[in-house]
């Protein structure tokens, strides 16, 4: 700055800052921009009231066709909520003619300024249909379909394009994705539009109930392995806590079919205005579509070998959460409660990017929906006559059920997860004194389904919400209504819940904040809710007496005062010849005790945070590397094994601890994702605590490691590949101007050889990558396998329905087993993109043994497999 | 994007006064960056309660992860100082963080994360003039999270400052003192071309860096 003043320093600078800002915000707002925003906004006070003077103020000559279209676009697509709203503007709309002489072409050969818009309307519609982008085409529909009631749009041709999506559902092998979506778009136009379809062609409505169910009807044995909650064996049992979408959509269809479609829940505020009579207006003719034919977006994978694999999330059936009774929330298996929560699903869905908008947008809500279906604020009376339905939901507990449902939604949620958790939090801070309570319910009954078969992995997040919102309300849970259930078993599921949650809350907290939130009885350790005290090391060479003492504290030394890696390991030479050479004892195995000394050492050294483990461990790669290979230098299971088992004693106390320092050891490449997978199943052999979602969590962290290792190398490659192509393409046109000189071409050439180095680097690297990923998946397949049909496990045992109906007086092992079911059934459905793709591989070697296998577990664990990964319909 | 409301996930205007990088370098870089600034942490808040909440937005499953976490110093303490660094391996992880866990409390306090350029040598330190954020030196109110603590503080939170304030005596400064965190996937198989001194060093790196850094300490414009 050469006109640097002292005095001014950090004024001028914030100065310069604030200009920057002003100089954004003052970029003014384009015309079409107004346009847009002034669509956007509608119903900001009072919709119905809005309505005729927007109609009015768009007629005016600024507002241009294109831009209102585009306004209407954005508010269809992304406030659904305010489609019945922009239908009546629309209708509106079509009763304003503006100015033929000024020019607008476009708007010429309209009748109306409606009819302009609508025919502008329909071309983004036609666009979002070539992209496949299914929720605007979702809610174009349900436009469509008010606009069909509201008598602009010819009704025959709203039924034919609700046919063009019936017709999606009898296509040769459209996924479940593709289906699912247009059997929705279908089914909510016909919810909306149905008394006119039905008035006009009675046997249209009924047939296009009979294609989606008979779709719904082939579809059954996929829903019984994303059910949320239900016994492994018992494929027929229906869920008590949650209703399947499709099911839903059918019965609400059938009931408004009953009803010939007359419908009192869905707001119309057109039905108020006159119908458009007058000789010029004439019914808009939907054009005839058809819905673009399916993209397959995924990542592919080619290998060396030829071998193509392919990473694809099918979609599963969808089962919406119902906790509640039906006079307190909606069920979603009644119109009325089908419309309801679609509506808000969309909301939660839409407003994603801005968690705090769509808090407050969901609790004002019930400004959208016809009086009577929310229970009216407190203070606020009802108009008696006004209501034209008596629903009277409870709003927040509505919300609630609709935000938890999709957090625990089978095999995975649709945005990352904490999300769901984040906007409860915010629900909770906008309007504390109405859905704290609504939050304390759903605890509540979350937790008495937990022994009723509540899915595990729900179970784990669950217990993964509960730790979090109470992290942001001071832990503040009334923890002794649960003093009772210290009877249980100490492995039931309501036990292993609250050591649980108490485990995350220390973790986002520390020890002795949660141990002061907990009644009496379960600070008692006895109670196995909380550990004495807080989860600190467990250097097992601590003190003088214990074995290995002198030889622990000649390592620790030497890597405390940070000695080179290459010195420790000649260090370790000798202490090894002492153990060896030693009279006092015979040691059996003595690399296994080194291992542990510098493993403890090494973790002892990174103990004191995350930072530290991190210096500690990137100081001593080298030493790692020693220890985790034989004396050849070739990497050694065995000492691998060893590695992480002195991880899991040193970090006892603190699973989250062993988690990271895994984490890390396979980042810094000291062990494999398939080392920790068999390490976490060899180890409950040794021990009881069994296949929990504490080893699910290793698990599922190497499992995830190995995959995305594959998915960074395969982008590295496509990039590669993509220059080379390009390399080549320019090679070629070079090449091609200089023909006739042979010599001039030579340079090109040299300089691929180096590129194509790289490429082929790549391509071992993916092929590498991609056989670790292959071990890691099929080593967990194995694991599951052993564990599950072992005769001495309670696992073979405990899926028979006899067993489960006096699951009350099941004990530790029964419990444990049954966990395991759960954990071998989310492996398979939540790793089926990847499974799929080595399907046939992977059960021909782990099912050999099963291969004759008639027992129900054998039975089982093959009918799992197959039906997860779509061998089995 | 949405056309109807704000998406939480955009940088702030807060610009590091140390970085030297135009308007639009800078934008570009927090398009990428995997890196974010976290503040109004209490000073007794450890790296694996950071870790714990932040994992949550991590995607191991596409390549991600928490790469390393970077505490804020107090310069001449060398105690936390109430702000850190979160690195990831993936950008889409970064921005997870701004939607999804800004704002929310951490340690029951409200935490806020900024999109950031990167962590740079030095910027683990406060650039108050005692030390610590510069924040804190302006500060009027009573904050028992962030130092101002009494006797009327119970002992638990008196153990833990002990805890918080050995915990980094060690912290060292200059290359090498924060570890990396691991980097992708390499080919062990492959040895790997000897590495010299002279090209760890950066074509970025600033040769006056530390005199630049010394000067501007007192320009007040680090973050809440």
């Amino acid at each position: 700055m050469s006109d640097y003043r002292p005095h001014q320093r950090g004024g001028g600078r914030r100065r310069y800052h604030q200009r920057d800002d002003y100089e954004d915000r003052k970029r003014e707002e384009t015309p079409e921009q107004k346009t847009r925003s002034a669509i956007i906004k509608l119903g900001e006070v009072d919709a119905v009231e809005e309505l005729p003077r927007l109609a009015a103020q768009l007629a005016q000559p600024r507002h241009r066709v294109p831009a209102i279209a585009e306004g209407f676009r954005i508010g269809v697509t992304e406030q659904p909520y305010k489609i019945p709203y922009y239908a009546a503007l629309l209708h509106l709309l079509h009763q304003e003619v503006k100015p033929k002489d000024e020019g607008e072409e476009e708007h010429a050969s309209f009748s109306s300024l409606g009819a302009a818009v609508l025919d502008d309307f329909w071309r983004g519609f036609q666009g979002f249909l070539d992209k496949l982008a299914w929720r605007e085409i979702r809610c174009c529909i349900q436009f469509f379909a008010h606009l069909t009631e509201a008598g602009i749009v010819a009704p025959d041709s709203m039924v034919s394009l609700l046919q063009s999506f019936t017709a999606v559902l009898d296509e040769f092998g459209a996924s479940y994705g593709r289906a699912k979506r247009a059997a929705l778009c279908a089914a909510e136009g016909l919810m909306i539009a149905g008394y006119t379809i039905k008035q006009a062609d009675p046997d249209k409505a009924t047939s296009m109930i009979e294609a989606i169910q008979s779709y719904n009807d082939g579809i059954i044995t996929t829903k019984w392995i994303v059910q949320p909650d239900g016994q492994f064996s018992n494929e027929q049992q229906a869920s008590q806590c949650g209703a399947e979408l499709l099911e839903c959509v059918l019965s609400a269809l059938k009931e408004l079919n009953a009803l010939d479609f007359t419908t009192t829940f869905i707001p119309r505020p057109y039905c108020d205005y006159p119908s458009l009579s007058s000789a010029e207006f004439s019914y808009f003719r939907l054009p005839s579509i058809l819905v673009a034919p399916e993209v397959i977006e995924v990542e592919t994978i080619s290998t060396s070998t030829g071998e193509e694999i392919q990473v694809k999330k099918e979609e599963w059936p969808e089962y919406l959460l119902k906790l509640f009774d039906s006079a307190i929330t909606p069920a979603a298996e009644t119109a009325p409660g089908y419309f309801v929560k679609s509506a808000l699903i969309d909301i939660v869905t839409i407003f994603e990017v801005n968690r705090k908008e769509c808090a407050r947008l969901l609790l004002e809500y019930p400004k959208w929906t016809v009086p009577g279906t929310f229970k009216p604020k407190p203070g606020v009376k009802q108009e008696t006559s006004g209501a034209a339905v008596e629903n009277n939901w409870e709003l927040e507990s509505t919300i609630i059920e609709i935000i938890i449902g999709a957090y625990l939604r089978l095999p995975e949620t649709s945005h990352t997860a904490v999300y769901y958790v984040t906007l409860v939090t915010d629900l909770c801070k906008l309007s504390p004194s109405t859905v704290g309570p609504a939050v304390g319910k759903t605890i509540r009954k979350l937790y008495g389904l937990l022994s009723d078969g509540l899915d595990v992995d729900l179970s784990r997040r669950f217990t993964e919400w509960f730790s979090i919102h109470m992290s942001n309300f001071g832990f503040a849970w009334v923890w002794k209504e649960w003093i009772p259930d210290l009877n249980l078993d100490r492995d039931h599921p309501r036990r292993h819940f609250m050591r649980r949650a108490v485990e995350l809350e220390v973790r986002l907290a520390y020890h002795d904040r949660v141990l002061k939130t907990l009644p009496e009885p379960m600070q008692d350790p006895e109670a196995a809710v909380i550990s004495a005290e807080s989860p600190g090391p467990n250097f097992v060479y601590d003190e003088p007496g214990k074995p290995h003492y002198d030889a622990a504290q000649t390592i620790l030394n030497l890597l405390r005062s940070r000695t080179k890696a290459e010195e420790v390991v000649e260090q370790l030479d000798v202490v090894k010849q002492s153990m060896e050479t030693s009279e006092d004892e015979h040691i059996a195995d003595v690399d296994g005790i080194i291992r542990s000394i510098v493993v403890q050492s090494l973790l002892s050294v990174g103990a004191r945070s995350f930072s530290h483990l991190l210096n500690a461990l990137e100081r001593y790669l080298v030493l790692l590397r020693h220890i985790s290979s034989s004396s050849e230098g070739v990497p050694n299971k065995e000492a691998k094994a060893d590695i992480l088992s002195a991880t899991s004693v040193f970090w006892k106390n603190n699973q989250q601890m062993v988690g990271i320092v895994y984490d890390k050891l396979m980042q810094y490449q000291i062990v494999d994702p398939a080392d920790v997978i068999t390490w976490a199943f060899e180890r409950g052999h040794d021990s009881d605590s069994g296949l929990r979602s504490t080893t699910w969590d290793l698990l599922k962290g190497a499992i995830d490691k190995a995959n995305g290792r594959v998915i960074i190398a395969t982008r590295k490659l496509n990039v590669l590949r993509k220059e080379d192509e390009e390399r080549r393409d320019r090679a070629k046109a070079n090449a091609g101007g200089a023909m006739e000189v042979d010599g001039d071409v030579k340079p090109v050439d040299e300089k691929t050889d180096a590129e194509n180095a790289a490429l082929t680097n790549a391509v071992k690297a993916v092929d590498s990558l991609v056989r670790e990923q292959k071990f890691a998946l099929s080593s967990a397949l194995d694991g599951f396998v052993n564990r599950l049909t072992s005769p001495t496990s309670a696992a073979p045992k405990v899926i028979l329905q006899e067993e489960w109906a006096r699951r009350d007086s099941w004990g530790s092992s029964e419990w444990i087993g049954w966990e395991a079911w759960g954990w071998y059934r989310q492996f398979c459905r939540f790793y089926a993109p990847y499974l799929r793709n080595y399907q046939a591989t992977l059960s021909t070697v782990s099912f050999a043994k099963l291969e004759t296998a008639t027992d129900p577990s054998s039975e089982l664990v093959k009918r799992i497999w197959n039906v997860a990964t779509g061998q089995e319909p | 994007m949405s056309h109807v409301v704000q998406p939480l996930d955009q940088p702030s205007n807060y610009k590091d006064s140390q970085a030297r990088m135009d308007r639009n370098r800078q934008q570009d870089a927090l398009s990428k960056s995997t890196t974010l600034y976290i503040g109004n942490l209490s000073f007794y808040t450890t790296e694996e309660q950071i870790y714990e909440i932040f994992s949550k937005c991590a995607s191991t499953e596409e390549g991600g992860g928490i790469k390393r976490i970077i505490m804020g110093l107090d310069r001449n303490t060398r105690t936390p100082c109430g702000f850190c660094f979160v690195e990831y391996y993936t950008h889409a992880e970064a921005l997870a963080c701004m939607r999804y866990i800004s704002g929310t409390k951490l340690d029951e306090r409200i935490v806020r994360c900024d999109l950031d350029l990167g962590y740079k040598e030095g910027r683990q330190f406060g650039r108050g003039k005692t030390g610590g954020q510069v924040r804190d030196e302006h500060r009027q109110d009573y904050d028992p999270g962030r130092g101002g603590w009494g006797a009327q503080v119970q002992r638990q939170e008196i153990d833990r400052r002990k805890e918080a304030e050995e915990r980094y005596a060690d912290a060292q400064d200059g290359p090498g003192a924060v570890a990396g965190g691991g980097e992708d996937w390499k080919d062990n198989s492959v040895p790997e071309p000897e590495k010299t001194l002279k090209r760890e060093r950066s074509v970025d790196d600033d040769d006056d860096g530390e005199r630049e850094a010394q000067r501007a300490r007192t320009d007040g414009d680090d973050r809440i």
